[in-house]
């Protein structure tokens, strides 16, 4: 942990609020109310009322498949909204519950792996029944499913967060790494990177080696060797998509920091035409990318990684004035595309991720895999029994803790109103947040739902960079998730 | 009639056993099952002992060689060659002889060390 540069930081802020007549203290308390506002949910920020609970007296047998962040704060909220539920969780991972949005803040030397990790033992809420068991194979039309271990188990009700699998193994030259969760020993995956600047924020362990390999490159370039820092995002829908821009901003801060900026490149290949779904954070983002002198390419998608030559291949696409066409009355547009090499120092590799096969293959999964639901009452399109939210359901831009934190209270108000009968009123409205990393010490809190507008929770252009955004991500996010969800089910 | 009591008995005895173990499949993320992941990918065309080497099947009948006792690393190349890449156009996989698409389907759910094991197992059968 760096707290020469926190305290540099600091003081700085303190600098920065004299001149504005603001104590630290009252900036902290400002941060503080907010993180306040945030824990109670509210959209607002600023009133921080308790919130009315109604308990439910429904009865049935309520499964929830995956006890990560989403499985295991809506047990929480179920417990907290009902009288006496029967939940059962199944979930084999120890560190389930783990922080993953920290991830970013490890692999950029500012957070230890200690900092996120979470025992799933110490997040079960009383009363719920835990099966350290792994839900293979589904049976929904007769409302069973089958554990790794052999075990049959019924319920009445079940609710799909089994998160989703980072797909290493579809990258040429990498293939030997398998699949990956985001926590766990990934022994597997760390071998096949190996040890030779090939890293991925996208697991726990792998946060760590980032951190490791960015430092040991920043070195080279510190040493007057130009260095080549290369990052990627992928083809599929991935989870927070703000980490692959957030750890390019993070080795930018500190090459900065250790005076050898001038010696590297950056550049980010993105698979996608866009540096964001919405306008207005995409421009500010091509902006911060100008200033910082970060170079871009859209529309390119890794598929091989040469770790011989320590080249990356990517497959570049782009469109070309075809002939006339004299049916359509206009030109012809043709889709080209061609391999790209591009050797690299340093690569940052955000892998394609997709649903467990265990759900794609069974009648719980659509044909992407993802599990389909009513987008907002988070119902599963042909099981009215069952519901599913976080990163595995099929929900656009849902795949952030962020979304989550709104997810799991609409599918418990819709839950408890199946069962006692009533009709399924909570909707969900796409919101999620990316708390956008520009620097060690600012924040774009990009908040935005299915407008594809940004709908920020405070009165301040949602665009710029601040510091009080760093303060919240740093100090106030993590209590908000792993007490606020977790523990109380409130937040 | 005897014969048919007993064969009755024997599949009923085979379903019971049948509940009772574990469920096994590739591509899962379990711990790795070589002989499982043989009897469900493999064993139809190759035969439970790696000797099978003509199946009619397939719109025409084909012939191939033997696997058993195969030196395992040529098998586990061959395998990831057939298997290719999962998704990109320019990663085409192996079609040995025409067996391609024959090969791609058993083997594209497989990772890198299921492959491993498996050729493994089939270097070992007798």
């Amino acid at each position: 942990m760096d707290n020469q540069y926190i305290e540099k930081m600091l003081s700085k802020m303190d600098k920065d609020l004299s001149k504005h007549g603001m104590s630290r203290r009252d900036a902290m308390k400002m941060a503080g109310l907010s993180g306040a506002g945030l824990f109670m949910g509210t959209t607002t920020g600023i009133s921080a009322e308790e919130e009315k609970i109604v308990k439910s007296n429904a009865k049935g047998k309520i499964v929830i498949v995956g006890g990560g962040l989403a499985g295991m704060s809506t047990a929480a909220r179920l417990k907290l909204k009902m009288t006496d539920p029967d939940i059962t969780v199944i979930e084999p991972g120890e560190l389930s519950v783990s922080y993953q949005p920290g991830q970013t803040l490890v692999a950029g030397g500012i957070w230890d792996e200690d900092d996120i990790a979470y025992k799933r033992d110490d997040f079960v809420p009383d009363g719920v029944k835990l099966i350290k068991e792994r839900a293979v194979f589904f049976n929904p039309q007769e409302n069973q499913l089958t554990t790794d271990k052999g075990q049959v188990v019924t319920y009445d009700y079940l609710i799909v967060a089994m998160g989703l699998q980072l797909d290493f193994e579809r990258i040429k030259g990498l293939e030997e790494a398998g699949r990956a969760l985001s926590a766990g020993d990934n022994k597997k995956l760390l071998n096949a990177l190996g040890d030779d600047g090939i890293c991925s924020i996208y697991t726990a362990k792998g946060a760590t080696k980032t951190w490791e390999q960015m430092q040991k490159y920043i070195a080279q370039a510190k040493s007057g060797k130009k260095t080549k820092f290369v990052f990627t995002h992928p083809s599929t829908p991935i989870k927070c998509g703000g980490a692959p821009k957030k750890i390019v901003y993070l080795t930018n801060a500190r090459l900065k920091e250790a005076g050898a900026r001038d010696n590297a490149e950056l550049t980010f290949y993105p698979n996608g035409g866009a540096m964001f779904g919405v306008p207005e954070y995409h421009d500010a983002i091509v902006g911060q990318f100008k200033r910082e002198n970060i170079k871009y390419h859209y529309r390119h998608n890794l598929i091989e990684v040469d770790k011989e030559n320590k080249i990356a291949v990517f497959d570049a696409k782009w469109q070309e004035k075809g002939p006339w066409d004299p049916v359509m009355k206009d030109f012809e547009v043709i889709p080209k595309h061609e391999k790209v090499r591009v050797p690299y120092d340093f690569l940052h590799v955000a892998p394609a991720q997709i649903a467990p096969r265990e759900i794609a293959e069974s009648d719980l999964g659509s044909a992407k895999g993802w599990v389909p639901v009513n987008k907002e009452t988070l119902q599963h399109i042909r099981y009215e029994n069952v519901f599913s939210l976080g990163d595995v359901a099929q929900v656009p831009m849902g795949k952030t803790g962020g979304s989550v934190r709104k997810q799991y209270k609409v599918l418990v108000d819709n839950l408890i109103a199946l069962m006692d009968g009533k009709k399924l009123e909570a909707k969900y409205a796409g919101y999620t947040v990316c708390p956008l990393i520009t620097d060690i010490g600012t924040v774009m809190l990009a908040e935005f739902d299915w407008t594809v507008k940004p709908t920020p929770s405070f009165p301040l252009d949602p665009t710029v960079e601040r510091w009080m955004w760093w303060l919240m991500k740093i100090y106030a996010l993590k209590p908000m998730t792993v007490y606020g969800m977790l523990v109380t089910g409130r937040a | 009639m005897k014969k048919v009591v007993l064969s009755m008995l024997v599949a009923s005895i085979g379903l019971i056993a049948s509940e009772g173990t574990v469920p096994y499949k590739a591509g899962l993320l379990l711990p790795i099952q070589a002989d499982k992941i043989y009897a469900q990918e493999c064993a139809t065309c190759h035969g439970t002992d790696g000797k099978q080497t003509s199946f009619s099947g397939f719109p025409s009948s084909i012939v191939y060689s033997k696997i058993a006792g195969m030196d395992a690393e040529t098998l586990a190349k061959t395998i990831k060659e057939y298997r290719g890449g999962v998704a990109s156009k320019d990663y085409q996989p192996l079609n040995k002889y025409g067996y391609g698409a024959a090969m791609k389907a058993p083997t594209r759910d497989l990772s890198w060390d299921e492959i491993d094991a498996v050729a493994k197992y089939i270097s070992g059968l007798k």
